[in-house]
C-alpha cells in the first residue's frame, strides 16, 4: 500500500493552485476540512487528528505510531519512513537507513549554514554532507547506485510529508489540506519559511507553526481543564506547568500558566542538543579515533559506522534500564570496539550536554520570573526524556519528587498539534473540551544591527504574540542621508551572532548633523506570527521627508553568512545607525 | 478603516532588553491623529474592566476571560482584533506586575494619555487596511524558488 514516486526526474510534488488559498472554494469540500497535527521529529514523525471526539494518533502499515524519519534512495524510486519500504521483502532496516542511500535528520539540517556546528556535526553522518564554511547551505547527498546524488533537506522533508499526507487521506477517506506542524523553540524564523516550504511542496497549508512544548501545554491546559469541569470547581486557580522536551535533535523547555483553558506560554527557551550529540559523543567515546577512521565517506567505512551507530544506539537504549551495558562490534579492517559502559561513564562523555539543559531550564524560569516553588507540575516528553540522568536533573531544579503522570512522552506533542488543528479550524466541541486557547510568546530577541556591530532588540524575547514595539535611532555620520537597517533574531549580543533575517536601507534622510535625526523603528509580529518590520524618519518631520519603508520578513533566502559579514563590511561605518539615548528622547 | 492602535506603551512589562523605562509620548504626529477627537482614554483598569482596586486575582481572571473573547485566534481576523488584543495584554502586564502597577498608580493619568495618544495613527498606516488579520502570505507568492 505504499506510495512510491517514481522517476525523480518528473515532478515529485503537488503546488497547490493560488485559487485554494484565496478562500473562494472554501464551501466546495464536503467533508470537514480539520487541520492535521504533525510532530516532525528528527528522528521519529507523528501524526494525529481530532475525530469528533478526541485526538486520534495514526498508525502506518506496519502498526506503528512514530514514524522514523527519513527518505530512502533507491534506484529511480523513492520512499519515506511512513511507510518503510513497501512490502514485507523491501522492508527497510536500519542498516539499508544508514548505508548512505537514505537522508534522515532533516530537521537538523533544514534551514542552516555550512558554518553552524549542527551542520558540521552532520557530516558523521552516512549520507553526504559537504560544506565550504563560507555561512551558505550545505551540499548534501544520498547514495544511489555507488553515486551521490544531490538534494535539499526541504526536498526530503517535503517527499516525507507527501507519504505522511497519503497516510492520513487514505485513513479519513478524504483529501487533507491543512495542517499544524510542532517546530524547536530554537528554530529561527528563516527555518521556518523553511518548513513552510517544504508543505507546500507537499500540498500542505501550515495553519500554524507551534513550538513543540507548546503544544504539550496545550495538551495540559486542555487535561486541567477537563478535570475541572469533572470535580465541578469553577474556573480554577492558576497552575503553573514547566515542559521539558528533548529529542533527538533538539531541546526545548517551556513554562507555562494555565487556568480556565487559557494557557499563557510565560517563557521558552530551546537549543540544538539532543540524542544525536550524545549517541556522537558516545561513539567517539569508545572510538577515540572515530574522525581518523571514518574519514573520507567510502562504502565499507560507510557500512561500518552503521554498525557503530546501531550497536551504540541500542547501549544507550538499554542504558536506561539497567546498570551497564556492552558495546561489542566489530568495525572490520582490524578495528573492534568492546567495551562496558555504565551510568557515570555516559554522564562523564556528556556533561556538557546536562550542562545546557540545565542552562536553558533556569533561563526560562528566570524569563517566567518564577521560582522552582511556583511550579505545580513539570512535564517530561520527548525520547531523551526517557534517559536517567536528564529525568532527576529536571526534577531536580524544578524541586520536585515526580513528574506530571497523565502525558505520554512520545505522543504529547502531536496530540496538542491536533487539538490546535481542531481549533484553529473552528470546530466546537459540544463537551468543550475545543474551548482552549494558547496565548503565545516570541522566543528569541527580535532586533537590528546598531552603535558599529551591537545588536539592539526591538521586541525581546518571551514577548507575547501578538506584539508591538518600536525604538528611536540616529545617524552616526554628518550629513548621513542614508542607513542601513539589518534585521536580526537571536540571543546574540554582537549582531553577527545571530541570524540575519534582512536588511534594506533607508534613503533621503535630511543631511543634518550627527545625532539630530530620529528614526523610528517598529517590529509588528501579527496574529499569525508574521514579522513585519517598519521604518523612517520621524524627526525631522515636513514634506522633505521620504515615506516609511515596510517590510515583510523575512527577505533574505540564502548566504546568511556571508552576507551580513559583507554588509558589515561594505556599508557597516557609513551607513550605521545609533540607539538614541534616553536622556535625548523627549 | 477604524484605526489600529499601535505600539505596546512602554510602561507595559519594562522588559530587560528595552532601554526604556519611562513611558514617552509618541513622536509620529499625524493629520489622522489631529482629526481624531480626543475620547477620553480608558485607564488600564477599565481595558480590563476592573475597579481601581482590582486584586491580583481578579486582574488574571479578566484577563484570561478577556483574552478568550478578544484573542486573534478566537476574535478572527477583523481588524483591529490582534491590536486590541495587544491593549489588552499590556493592562495585564502593567497591572499583574506589583512594581510596574505602583508606577502606574502613581502617574496614572499621564500614562494614560500616553496609551491615548499612542492611539493615534501613525502616518505610514495611512493607506493600509490595518496590518493585522491580514492573512498569511503563502508560499505562492514567494518567487525563490
Amino acid at each position: 500500500m505504499g506510495v512510491l514516486f517514481c522517476r525523480m526526474a518528473e515532478q515529485l510534488y503537488t503546488v497547490a493552485s493560488d485559487s485554494e488559498t484565496t478562500g473562494e472554494d472554501k464551501s466546495q469540500p464536503s467533508f470537514p476540512d480539520v487541520a492535521i497535527g504533525i510532530d516532525i521529529g528528527t528522528s521519529k514523525c507523528s501524526v494525529a487528528v481530532w475525530d469528533g471526539h478526541q485526538v486520534e494518533l495514526l498508525k502506518n502499515t506496519r502498526n506503528q505510531k512514530g514514524m522514523r524519519s527519513y527518505v530512502m534512495f533507491k534506484d529511480d524510486n523513492l520512499s519515506a519512513g511512513v511507510t518503510g519500504g513497501t512490502a514485507q521483502e523491501n522492508a527497510h532496516e536500519e542498516r539499508d537507513i544508514l548505508s548512505g542511500s537514505a537522508i534522515f535528520n532533516m530537521k537538523r539540517l533544514i534551514g542552516r549554514m555550512d558554518t553552524d556546528e549542527v551542520v558540521q556535526a552532520s557530516k558523521a553522518l552516512p549520507f553526504l554532507v559537504q560544506t565550504l564554511g563560507i555561512g551558505v547551505r550545505p551540499f548534501i547527498a544520498a547514495l544511489v547506485n555507488n553515486m551521490w546524488r544531490s538534494t535539499t533537506p526541504e526536498e526530503v522533508l517535503a517527499i516525507f510529508l507527501l507519504e505522511l499526507k497519503a497516510l492520513v487521506e487514505m485513513h479519513l477517506k478524504h483529501p487533507v489540506r491543512n495542517a499544524v506542524l510542532t517546530i524547536p523553540v530554537a528554530f529561527s524564523r528563516f527555518q521556518q519559511t523553511r518548513i513552510e516550504r517544504a508543505c507546500a511542496m507537499a500540498g500542505l497549508h501550515v495553519l500554524r507553526l507551534m513550538p513543540e512544548p507548546t503544544a504539550v501545554a496545550l495538551l495540559y491546559a486542555q487535561q486541567q481543564q477537563q478535570q475541572l469541569m469533572h470535580d465541578n470547581m469553577g474556573s480554577g486557580i492558576e497552575k503553573i506547568a514547566l515542559i521539558f522536551n528533548m529529542g533527538a535533535g533538539y531541546c526545548d523547555v517551556a513554562v507555562t500558566a494555565t487556568a480556565g483553558g487559557v494557557s499563557q506560554i510565560r517563557a521558552l527557551s530551546g537549543c540544538t542538543i539532543g540524542g544525536e550529540d550524545i549517541l556522537q559523543n558516545i561513539m567517539r567515546h569508545v572510538l577515540p579515533n572515530f574522525d581518523s577512521f571514518y574519514a573520507g565517506q567510502t562504502m565499507d567505512r560507510i557500512r561500518s559506522m552503521g554498525l557503530l551507530r546501531i550497536a551504540t544506539q541500542d547501549a544507550i537504549h538499554r542504558l536506561a534500564n539497567q546498570e551497564t551495558v556492552e558495546i561489542n562490534v566489530d568495525l572490520g579492517n582490524g578495528q573492534k570496539v568492546s567495551k562496558v559502559l555504565d551510568h557515570s561513564e555516559f554522564e562523564q562523555v556528556n556533561w556538557g550536554i546536562f550542562e545546557k539543559c540545565e542552562k536553558i531550564i533556569n533561563q526560562c524560569l528566570l524569563d517566567a520570573k518564577l521560582v522552582p516553588e511556583d511550579i505545580n507540575d513539570v512535564m517530561l516528553v520527548g525520547g531523551c526524556s526517557r534517559i536517567p540522568r536528564i529525568r532527576s536533573l529536571v526534577l531536580g531544579l524544578c524541586k520536585k519528587e515526580v513528574s506530571y503522570k497523565n502525558i505520554d512522552t512520545l505522543e504529547a506533542a502531536v496530540a496538542g498539534a491536533a487539538l490546535e488543528g481542531a481549533i484553529a479550524s473552528g470546530v466546537t466541541d459540544p463537551s468543550g473540551s475545543l474551548d482552549l486557547l494558547t496565548i503565545q510568546a516570541t522566543p528569541m530577541n527580535l532586533g537590528i544591527r546598531a552603535d558599529g556591530d551591537n545588536f539592539a532588540a526591538i521586541i525581546p524575547r518571551n514577548t507575547t504574540v501578538p506584539a508591538r514595539r518600536d525604538m528611536l535611532f540616529t545617524t552616526t555620520q554628518d550629513n548621513q542621508s542614508e542607513a542601513l537597517i539589518a534585521v536580526y533574531e537571536g540571543e546574540g549580543e554582537r549582531a553577527e551572532d545571530n541570524h540575519l533575517l534582512g536588511y534594506f536601507k533607508i534613503t533621503g534622510i535630511p543631511p543634518v548633523p550627527k545625532g539630530s535625526v530620529e528614526i523610528s523603528v517598529c517590529m509588528d509580529i501579527d496574529a499569525a506570527n508574521v514579522l513585519r518590520v517598519f521604518a523612517g524618519v520621524v524627526k525631522p518631520q515636513g514634506p522633505a521627508i521620504p515615506p516609511f519603508i515596510e517590510v515583510r520578513m523575512p527577505t533574505l533566502d540564502d548566504g546568511h553568512g556571508w552576507c551580513g559579514q559583507a554588509l558589515a563590511k561594505m556599508y557597516g561605518k557609513t551607513l550605521d545607525l545609533a540607539v538614541l539615548p534616553k536622556k535625548l528622547q523627549p | 478603516m477604524i484605526s489600529a492602535p499601535l505600539r505596546a506603551p512602554a510602561a507595559a512589562g519594562a522588559p530587560l532588553f528595552r532601554p526604556a523605562s519611562a513611558p514617552r509620548p509618541i513622536r509620529i504626529r499625524c493629520a489622522a491623529a489631529a482629526a481624531a477627537p480626543a475620547a477620553p482614554a480608558p485607564t488600564l483598569y477599565e481595558v480590563l474592566g476592573l475597579r481601581a482596586g482590582a486584586t491580583v486575582r481578579e486582574i488574571k481572571a479578566a484577563y484570561r476571560r478577556l483574552a478568550r473573547e478578544r484573542h486573534p485566534d478566537v476574535a478572527g481576523a477583523a481588524p483591529g482584533a490582534a491590536a486590541e488584543f495587544v491593549r489588552l495584554h499590556d493592562a495585564y502586564a502593567t497591572l499583574s506586575d506589583p512594581d510596574s502597577r505602583a508606577r502606574y498608580d502613581r502617574g496614572g493619568a499621564a500614562v494614560a494619555a500616553a496609551v491615548a495618544q499612542q492611539r493615534a495613527r501613525p502616518r505610514w498606516a495611512a493607506s493600509a487596511g490595518g496590518y493585522y488579520g491580514r492573512p498569511r502570505r503563502t508560499w505562492e507568492t514567494d518567487q525563490c524558488w
